[in-house]
This record gives C-alpha cells, sequence and structure tokens, in this order.
C-alpha cells in the first residue's frame, strides 16, 4: 500500500528524479529535440530559396531546365504510402500482431529504398549540376538534405526490421518502433513541403 | 492538443492534417496563377 502511494507520488507530483532533466520520457525527449533542430536546418535551407525566388526575383526553375514534377509526384506518392506502412506496423505491434508488424517494417523500409533509389536516378538524368546557377545549387541541396534524411531514417528502419524478424518489440515495450516512426513522419511532412516549394510552386 | 512529437500515432494524424493544409495551398496557389 505504501509502496503503491509512493509510485503514485512519484509519477504525478512534484519535480522529475535526480538522474532526469524532464518529465518526459530520455528517447521521447531526445527525439523531440533532434526534430526541433532539423526543422531549424531545413529552415535554413528555404530561406535561400525563398531569398532567390522573393528577394532577388530569380525564375524559377532556371531558363532552359525542366523539373521533373510527374516522377517527383510518384516519388511522393512513395513517400507518403511508407508512412502509412510505418503507422499500420505500429498499430500492429500494439495489438500483439507480429506479422503486421514485420510485414509493415519491411514494406516502410522497401517503399523508402525505392524513394531514394528514384532519387538518385533522377539526379543522373536530370541534365543539370549544382553548380550551374544558384536555382540548382538550391534545388539540390534542398532535395540531398531531405535524401539524407531519408537515408538516415531507412538506417533506423533496417534496425527496426532485423529487431521485429527476431521477434523484439511487443505490446507493452515497442518504444524501439516508435521513436524511428516518428522520425519517418516528420521526413514524410518535410518532403511534402520540399515538393510543393521546389517542383509545383 | 495534438502534440506530434508525443507519439507516433499523434504525428501521423498531424501528417495527415499536414498533407490536407499543402494540398489546399498549393492547390489555390495554382488555380490563383492560371486565373491570373
Amino acid at each position: 500500500m505504501e509502496a503503491a502511494s509512493v509510485a503514485h507520488a512519484a509519477e504525478h507530483h512534484g519535480p522529475p528524479p535526480a538522474n532526469r532533466s524532464s518529465r518526459v520520457e530520455p528517447q521521447l525527449l531526445g527525439m523531440l529535440l533532434f526534430i526541433i533542430s532539423e526543422v531549424m536546418v531545413f529552415g535554413a535551407f528555404f530561406t535561400a530559396y525563398f531569398f532567390i525566388r522573393v528577394a532577388q526575383g530569380d525564375p524559377w526553375p532556371a531558363p532552359g531546365t525542366h523539373l521533373p514534377v510527374e516522377v517527383a509526384g510518384v516519388n511522393t506518392a512513395i513517400l507518403v504510402s511508407s508512412s502509412f506502412t510505418v503507422h499500420w506496423a505500429q498499430t500492429a505491434i500494439k495489438h500483439g500482431n507480429r506479422f503486421g508488424l514485420k510485414a509493415g517494417i519491411l514494406t516502410t523500409f522497401l517503399l523508402g529504398c525505392t524513394f531514394l533509389f528514384i532519387q538518385i536516378n533522377e539526379y543522373a538524368n536530370i541534365g543539370f549540376a549544382p553548380q550551374d546557377a544558384a536555382q540548382q545549387t538550391i534545388f539540390y541541396s534542398l532535395t540531398g538534405l531531405h535524401g539524407a534524411h531519408v537515408f538516415i531514417g531507412l538506417l533506423l528502419l533496417l534496425f527496426v526490421t532485423i529487431r521485429s524478424f527476431r521477434g523484439h518489440y511487443s505490446p507493452e515495450e515497442h518504444r524501439g518502433v516508435e521513436v524511428p516512426g516518428i522520425y519517418w513522419h516528420f521526413v514524410d511532412i518535410m518532403w511534402l513541403i520540399v515538393y510543393s516549394t521546389v517542383y509545383i510552386l | 492538443m495534438l502534440n506530434p512529437l508525443r507519439s507516433e500515432e499523434e504525428a501521423f494524424r498531424f501528417l495527415l492534417y499536414a498533407i490536407a493544409v499543402i494540398v489546399v495551398i498549393a492547390g489555390l496557389i495554382v488555380l490563383l496563377r492560371a486565373i491570373f
């Protein structure tokens, strides 16, 4: 009885324990701070983009160049689909469905690889280089920065996939799926902003 | 209040809202450009 009341007091009231800087779980706090810093990094690149287009008034894309809007659109659909599959994996393990976890995570990983492969293929065939003009520099910078994030996300997903197939995670303990899932959704949202500003608008 | 950094479920819901908002804004801009 006494132990239960002490546990209750520790859980709901007062400052966090001495070894914790916050009442937020360390894994979530780490991802929270990381994503906030990432938003600022993307913000710096978007500032350069809007400076070129709005403040300087340069044409977009640069004269004589064409951005593959349709191919990037298909790539966008692939990345958005991968967010649905990672959500499926997370929901599955919450309900103890191990097949759903493995299938969802593996599909997410493969969709992410497809996205990156198409983007690299796009770079190879786009017909201009980063050093050609300011517009090309910022095009490669923004899409490349995002591509680097997809690559990091794929590494995380690879670990989650391997651990899933080794029987890790349970309905009670699935933080290892949840945190990469949050990161993956963040990468997806950033791509939607990059795609709509760079390719469509 | 929706906090996309609290859980994967909330992040996913935030993603759906973001898709809706981005589609509406991009659609409006493309439409206005086509008109004017």
